[in-house]
């Protein structure tokens, strides 16, 4: 096969070429490659004739003059201005229209603002409360129902840490349910934060003959349960990745989104070394009266499509006070969170008293997530 | 000549620069989370979280156990028929046993077997409204722990440390945790085995 006869494309930097732009594999302009006659190659001088023939000047010029210094017909000149007025008039009514309701206006103001706000890492506490109450009043304007959005800070003098007894899991996955009541998950898709993997005894921590999706009578005879989650690494490397820093590890130690600024790359599900991050495939949908109106910016708020989300420890409880909706519902008493930094919690006490490890220490990325046994 | 001291003296400065400059901590420094956790917990304050209005609704009582002090749920308000004098009116040797319905019909104790436990391992049948340790003195319903505690040590143990059990309300200060007969029916303490509260269809069909 000869070079110019090539299917696939090569840069062919600094090279005097004789193919014509925008011919196909074969070199020819026009007709089919099968043709039978041909004349071989056309020389420059033709190649340059063609050229201002089919495009003229648009070749010399840039993006801008290629738009706006083009000679057109009156008529084509009128029909572009008129196309391009009524987008602006569009854009303009919804805002300044006297006929459309205050409510559309609002929207319209809301949307604008919305979509060019910053992130919210780098927003002051002021931005961040305007931020929160724009997506209340946004959610109050489409739906008429008003919901409760925190913004509220990590606090000084704290970092959250979770423990897992894994003698006293017995599968039940009340947790599961919580924490997708909880956490406004997509019930279509079916999104779980938590997988609880059912291990057989005498085999250790083994993935790949574990079970995360059984259904039979637990606890299952010879089987030992165990649960995953995100582990808010210390050492996160799905932030690393991030290339929009739309996620980051909070100084509370909970590692977080920002569902607005996420632009849905899937790099962070990529580095995860442990499954905890879970994608948006579809537009995420709550039945309305299912909606839990307690809500978080960086938490448990309704997502959009194609946006990455995973556990926040619950943010919108656990910066409150309370345990994440997980070690509530546990009826077994399996899972345990507090503060580390707090010499007198319980968490601390597991730290120190109990025989834990952590999954894939040797990584490095000092998961705060802790599994004991009785 | 002079030199010499003049040198020896920047060479014992830098040395000392090294040292002090090549052991600083900050941020981001830490070898592991729990150096890191050792580190910044030496100075710690307390925060202004409190879990105290999650628990404001349950009657609580303050208890101090082997260096750990923390409320656990009152227990006598919760059992429907306190005081049991109120039936028991005279110790239970002197109660009729035969050819009546029996009160407690209901309760088939299942917990150990029949040489270790039976009605009277817990209950004072001399008193009806205590509970009895194995020596025979008198334990308060309130602090029915203490009855557990003879046999299960090390549940004990782990449950003053908050390895076992539960908290009621959150993980801030003031703790509360539930106590024994909170989670486990005394006359039946395991955990049934039941079917899990939900199955993933979706996962089944991505799986295929």
């Amino acid at each position: 096969m000869s070079s110019e006869n090539k299917k696939w494309f090569s840069l062919n930097l600094g090279r005097k070429k004789t193919e014509i732009f925008g011919s196909c594999g074969c070199g020819k302009t026009s007709g089919g490659c099968g043709g039978a006659s041909s004349t071989d190659q056309i020389s420059n001088e033709d190649f340059d004739r063609e050229v201002l023939a089919a495009i003229g000047e648009e070749r010399k010029k840039d993006g801008f003059d290629q738009v706006f210094n083009v000679k057109m017909d009156r008529r084509t000149a009128f029909k572009k201005l008129t196309a391009s007025l009524a987008i602006g008039a569009g854009a303009i009514s919804t805002s300044c229209s006297v006929i459309s309701g205050d409510d559309t206006k609002e929207k319209a103001q809301i949307d604008w603002e919305e979509q060019f706000k910053g992130n919210y890492k780098l927003m002051t506490p002021e931005e961040k409360g305007a931020t929160v109450e724009r997506l209340v009043r946004s959610y109050q304007l489409r739906t008429g129902k008003t919901i409760s959005m925190s913004s509220k800070n990590a606090e000084e003098d704290v970092l959250f840490g979770y423990a897992f007894n894994i003698s006293k899991c017995q599968g039940y996955m009340d947790c599961v349910s919580a924490c997708v009541e909880e956490n406004n998950q997509d019930r279509d898709s079916q999104m779980q934060y938590i997988r609880i993997h059912e291990m057989k005894d005498g085999k250790g921590f083994n993935f790949n003959e574990a079970d995360d999706n059984y259904y039979h009578e637990v606890p299952a005879e010879g089987h030992f349960y165990m649960g995953t989650q995100c582990f808010h690494c210390d050492n996160p490397p799905c932030v690393e990745v991030c290339p929009v820093q739309a996620t980051w590890r909070e100084d509370d130690g909970l590692v977080v989104v920002d569902y607005d600024w996420c632009v849905g790359c899937r790099y962070c599900m990529a580095a995860c070394p442990y499954d905890g991050r879970r994608f948006n495939w579809s537009k995420p949908e709550v039945p309305e009266t299912e909606v839990n109106k307690n809500q978080h910016y960086l938490g448990n708020r309704m997502r959009k499509k194609g946006v990455m989300e995973k556990c926040t420890f619950c943010v919108q409880r656990s910066r409150a006070g309370k345990n994440p909706a997980c070690v509530e519902a546990c009826p077994t008493g399996a899972r345990i969170f507090g503060n580390l930094l707090d010499p007198d919690s319980t968490i601390r006490w597991v730290l120190e008293n109990k025989k834990v490890f952590r999954l894939k220490e040797d990584l490095g990325t000092e998961p705060k997530f802790w599994y004991f046994m009785d | 000549m002079s030199n010499r001291p003049v040198m020896s003296r920047l060479i014992y400065l830098f040395v000392l620069l090294l040292i002090v400059f090549s052991c600083k901590h900050d941020e981001g420094e830490y070898h592991s989370v729990i150096d890191r956790i050792e580190a910044e917990s030496e100075n710690y304050h307390g925060t202004s979280i409190s879990s105290e209005k999650y628990i404001e609704g349950i009657e609580t009582i303050e208890i101090t156990e082997g260096g750990h002090t923390f409320l656990i749920p009152e227990r006598k308000g919760q059992i429907k028929l306190y005081a049991c004098t109120e039936c028991h009116t005279k110790p239970l040797s002197k109660m009729q046993s035969k050819d009546v319905k029996k009160a407690h019909w209901d309760i088939k104790l299942a917990h150990a077997n029949k040489n270790t436990m039976n009605c009277i391992t817990c209950h004072n049948p001399d008193n009806m409204n205590s509970l009895k340790s194995l020596t025979g003195s008198d334990i308060d319903f309130n602090r029915s722990y203490n009855v557990c505690n003879q046999c299960h040590t090390k549940q004990f143990e782990d449950w003053k440390g908050g390895a076992h059990g539960k908290r009621i309300g959150g993980w801030a200060p003031p703790r509360a945790s539930m106590t024994c007969v909170n989670c486990h029916n005394p006359h039946k303490p395991h955990f049934e085995s039941r079917w899990p509260a939900r199955f993933n269809t979706q996962k089944v069909k991505e799986r295929e």
